[in-house]
């Protein structure tokens, strides 16, 4: 006996499924093909026309000849926002795709401590964090996680110049020489390394909230009414969600790369994000990550819930609470390991090192700059010396009738105004040296 | 779908198949039709009493039955469950008792369908599997932030699809048109502890016969056909969960046989003296039916206590009567008063009580398939 739904043609699975083992015989399974990345193999950069190295050409957008004008476009994916997350299972780590995908040399600071992922034959031998030129270079051991994304340059080297000058020109505290400095010629465009960090968190909190009223009573023993303030103080709780969206935290150690001065040239547009390929890095330097996902996943989580408690805190509706307690249970985490680009360099002034950046994607530029400090110290002088002055010449027209009053009651405000001032003003300046 | 027509055969009243002692009765009342001893000719209908079985052919198949579940529960277990049940029903109608049930219960098999099939076709699913995901919770208390390290499991989800050529085993199949009614009383059994059928262990029980054919359970035969290929293809892939699955296949050398499974049942009679029947899992001893109170005796005791409430009050008034001759008999009249007030409210409550009981009553009911 046997019941016919349909007839018997034959089947074949489609193009893109390929079969898998089966866990019971007379049942064939079918998945989609996975796509095979290819692992270590050597990708060099000549120009096929003239056999010259070629590099990647931010004009160009691809790989160019400077000598002949070959280019060959990158073929990247423009993924943006949408790029792929890693989720922190148990064993994605090991799974991730390793290597770089070209034969890369690695820069080793002896100075600072400092690696550098350098293009085959690239003659540099300055540090470009800490301008040593105490270096030694290797082959690149493609041990690390690959990167998946990356942002291309988008302004060209020679925009950096004027860029770097005109920001080194702002600001009447430094040296009027600044905007000549010799490390303007020396900018290298570097892809650093980045984690982004994507996490949903529930918070919910309970304190007790203090709510002001006033109380009007009696006073018997000085016989009037009095208006008191009085806290009434009442358990509360409340929930706050967050959505956290591309959290960027650096992957460089802070003593190679200013933690001060990156901040200083965000944010990148994660709109721009492509899919990774060595022909980006083609001329360029790159530098893999030295802070590991798990530390910089920690580093994030102390930001983040630090914003979750701050939204917390602004659930509540007065500024009295005591006793405050919360928990932030974070979901759906997920994370990207990707390259951003900046322009670097490190210079000397007066026998001190100073890094200075530019965002290789908006061109915003950070960085330390050298102080003169006389310039500086003599500003301070004159905003103290208009109340210094008035006191002084209160003090004796005091003696002569109780005039000297009024100017002496100028100075002590003018005073206070510039004592007020000068620290402001010196501790933009120490700020402006500080890495 | 066409069965071979040697596979169903009609069986007169007084063939006995599969060598046993028994013959197919049916009850003119509810139309059932049951394989028993013939005597049992005579006897009421186990499941509605109300009809008298008698002899009547019937259209079954002649294949014997291909396993059973054998009773586990023994004749003391039996009356512990009528105790247990009977216990709570306050005013219990006068037939209600232990006795009586355990009296009048009779052993019965019912059936299901077991259907063997070939499934031969081509699937696909969606795949779903477990992986763990390392989460965090960041508690925040007196100043301090402490983490705590969570493990979470959650599902990828992967399309597979492939085919199948595989023989699927004993699908259990309703065999009965009221089988949801039925299952519903009984609760379930556990099939895996069947033995093969023997004739030896159906001696004394009513056998009750399918009224649904294989032709007609088909049906209800082919979702769950496709379940179990659904759980061969899912272990096939290797998949913790599945979902959307779709199978095309054709489904041949289906094999139908039987599989009976035991219960109990009984019955007592309620105020308007209509029989109430109670079903007992014959494994499980899970007793299924309804628990009702009796209105009539709940309105005799009312009325007794009434009267109990009336002369209370009688001798309140000669109390009251007699205050003026007798002082303290005012004292005594009040007390009466008060003991009469009392009982007479007292009275209210077996007069309502088994209105109210018999109202909340709606555990499932054997189905009526009268005239």
């Amino acid at each position: 006996m046997s019941q016919k739904l349909s007839p018997n043609i034959s089947w074949s699975p489609p193009e893109h499924y390929e079969p898998v083992e089966s866990q019971v015989s007379g049942v064939v399974v079918y998945a989609p093909k996975v796509e095979k990345v290819e692992k270590d193999q050597a990708k060099t950069y000549k120009c096929p026309n003239c056999g010259a190295n070629l590099a990647y050409d931010v004009s160009a957008g691809g790989v160019a000849c400077e000598y002949c004008g070959y280019v060959a476009p990158v073929r990247s994916v423009h993924v943006g926002k949408t790029a792929d997350e890693f989720e922190f299972t148990l064993e994605n780590v090991s799974q991730a795709e390793r290597g770089w995908g070209e034969q890369r040399q690695v820069l080793n600071c002896e100075s600072c401590g400092a690696s550098l992922s350098l293009p085959q034959g690239a003659l540099t031998k300055t540090c470009p964090f800490c301008a040593s030129n105490h270096v030694n270079v290797t082959t690149c051991t493609n041990e690390e996680i690959r990167p998946r994304f990356l942002i291309p340059f988008k302004v060209k080297p020679e925009q950096t110049q004027r860029l770097a000058a005109d920001w080194l020109g702002k600001g009447w505290f430094h040296p009027d020489e600044l905007r000549s400095n010799a490390a303007l010629q020396r900018f290298v465009g570097i892809y650093l390394p980045f984690w982004t960090f994507d996490t949903n968190i529930h918070a919910r909190w309970r304190a007790q909230v203090g709510y002001e009223r006033t109380v009007r009573h009696y006073n018997a023993h000085e016989k009037r009414w009095e208006t008191h303030t009085h806290i009434e103080w009442r358990w509360e709780d409340g929930n706050a969600h967050l959505t956290i969206d591309d959290y960027l935290i650096s992957g460089s150690f802070p003593e190679h790369i200013s933690r001060r001065i990156l901040q200083g040239i965000y944010p990148f547009r994660m709109s721009d994000l492509v899919t990774y390929e060595p022909d980006y890095l083609a001329g360029w330097q790159a530098q893999a990550y030295e802070i590991t996902l798990t530390e910089a996943w920690k580093n994030a989580k102390t930001e983040i819930r630090e914003q979750a408690r701050q939204a917390c805190y602004d659930e509540i509706p007065t500024s009295h609470v005591r006793n405050f307690s919360m928990t932030a249970d974070f979901a759906d985490e997920s994370w990207r390991y990707i390259l951003l680009p900046v322009y670097l360099t490190t210079y000397k002034y007066e026998g001190k090192t100073f890094q200075m950046m530019v965002n290789g994607q908006t061109g915003t530029v950070a960085g330390q700059k050298p102080v003169a400090w006389w310039k500086v110290w003599l500003a301070i002088a004159g905003l103290l010396l208009p109340g210094t002055l008035l006191g002084l010449i209160g003090l004796p027209l005091v003696l002569l009738g109780g005039v000297g009053v009024i100017p002496i009651a100028f100075g002590v405000v003018l005073f206070i105004i510039g004592i007020i001032l000068s620290i402001l003003l010196y501790n933009k300046a120490r700020q402006s040296e500080a890495r | 779908m066409a069965e071979p027509a040697s596979h169903t055969e009609i069986l007169s009243e007084d063939q006995s198949p599969w060598g046993m002692d028994c013959q197919p009765f049916g009850c003119p009342h509810c139309h059932r039709v049951f394989l028993a001893n013939p005597s049992h000719l005579g006897v009421p209908c186990p499941l509605c009493r109300q009809g008298q079985l008698e002899p009547q052919p019937t259209r079954m198949r002649v294949t014997e039955p291909e396993k059973l579940l054998p009773f586990k529960i023994t004749q003391p277990q039996l009356q512990s469950i009528y105790e247990g049940f009977i216990s709570g029903v306050w005013i219990k109608p006068e037939d209600f008792t232990v006795d009586n049930l355990f009296q009048r219960t009779i052993p019965l098999f019912w059936p299901l369908w077991l259907v063997d099939s070939d499934v031969n076709g081509h699937w696909q699913m969606e795949a779903g599997f477990d992986y763990q995901v390392e989460s965090t919770k960041e508690v925040y208390v007196s100043g301090r932030w402490q983490s705590q390290r969570q493990i979470e499991t959650q599902a990828r989800w992967e399309p597979r699809l492939g085919e199948i050529t595989h023989h699927v085993d004993n699908i259990a199949v309703p065999a009965l048109e009221e089988h949801d009614n039925r299952h519903q009383m009984t609760g379930n059994y556990r099939l895996e502890n069947a033995k093969n059928f023997d004739p030896n262990l159906v001696a004394n029980a009513f056998l009750e016969v399918p009224n649904l054919l294989p032709e007609d359970a088909w049906p209800l035969a082919k979702p769950k056909v496709d379940q179990a290929a659904s759980e061969i293809c899912a272990k096939a892939a290797d998949a913790d969960h599945i979902r959307d699955f779709a199978l095309q296949a054709d489904y041949t050398k289906l094999h139908w046989t039987q599989f009976y499974l035991p219960l109990y049942t009984t019955c007592y009679k309620d105020d308007e003296g209509q029989p109430q029947i109670l079903i007992v899992n014959g494994v499980t001893g899970r007793i299924q039916g309804p628990r009702l109170a009796s209105q009539k005796r709940g309105l005799r005791i009312a009325g007794i206590i009434a009267i109990i409430a009336g002369v209370f009050l009688l001798l309140t008034l000669i109390g009251l009567l007699l205050t003026s001759l007798f002082p303290p008999a005012g004292i005594i009249s009040v007390l009466l008063g008060l003991l009469g007030f009392g009982t007479g409210i007292a009275a209210i409550v077996p007069a309502i009580w088994p209105g109210q009981w018999n109202r909340k009553q709606d555990a499932p009911r054997i189905t009526s398939r009268g005239v």
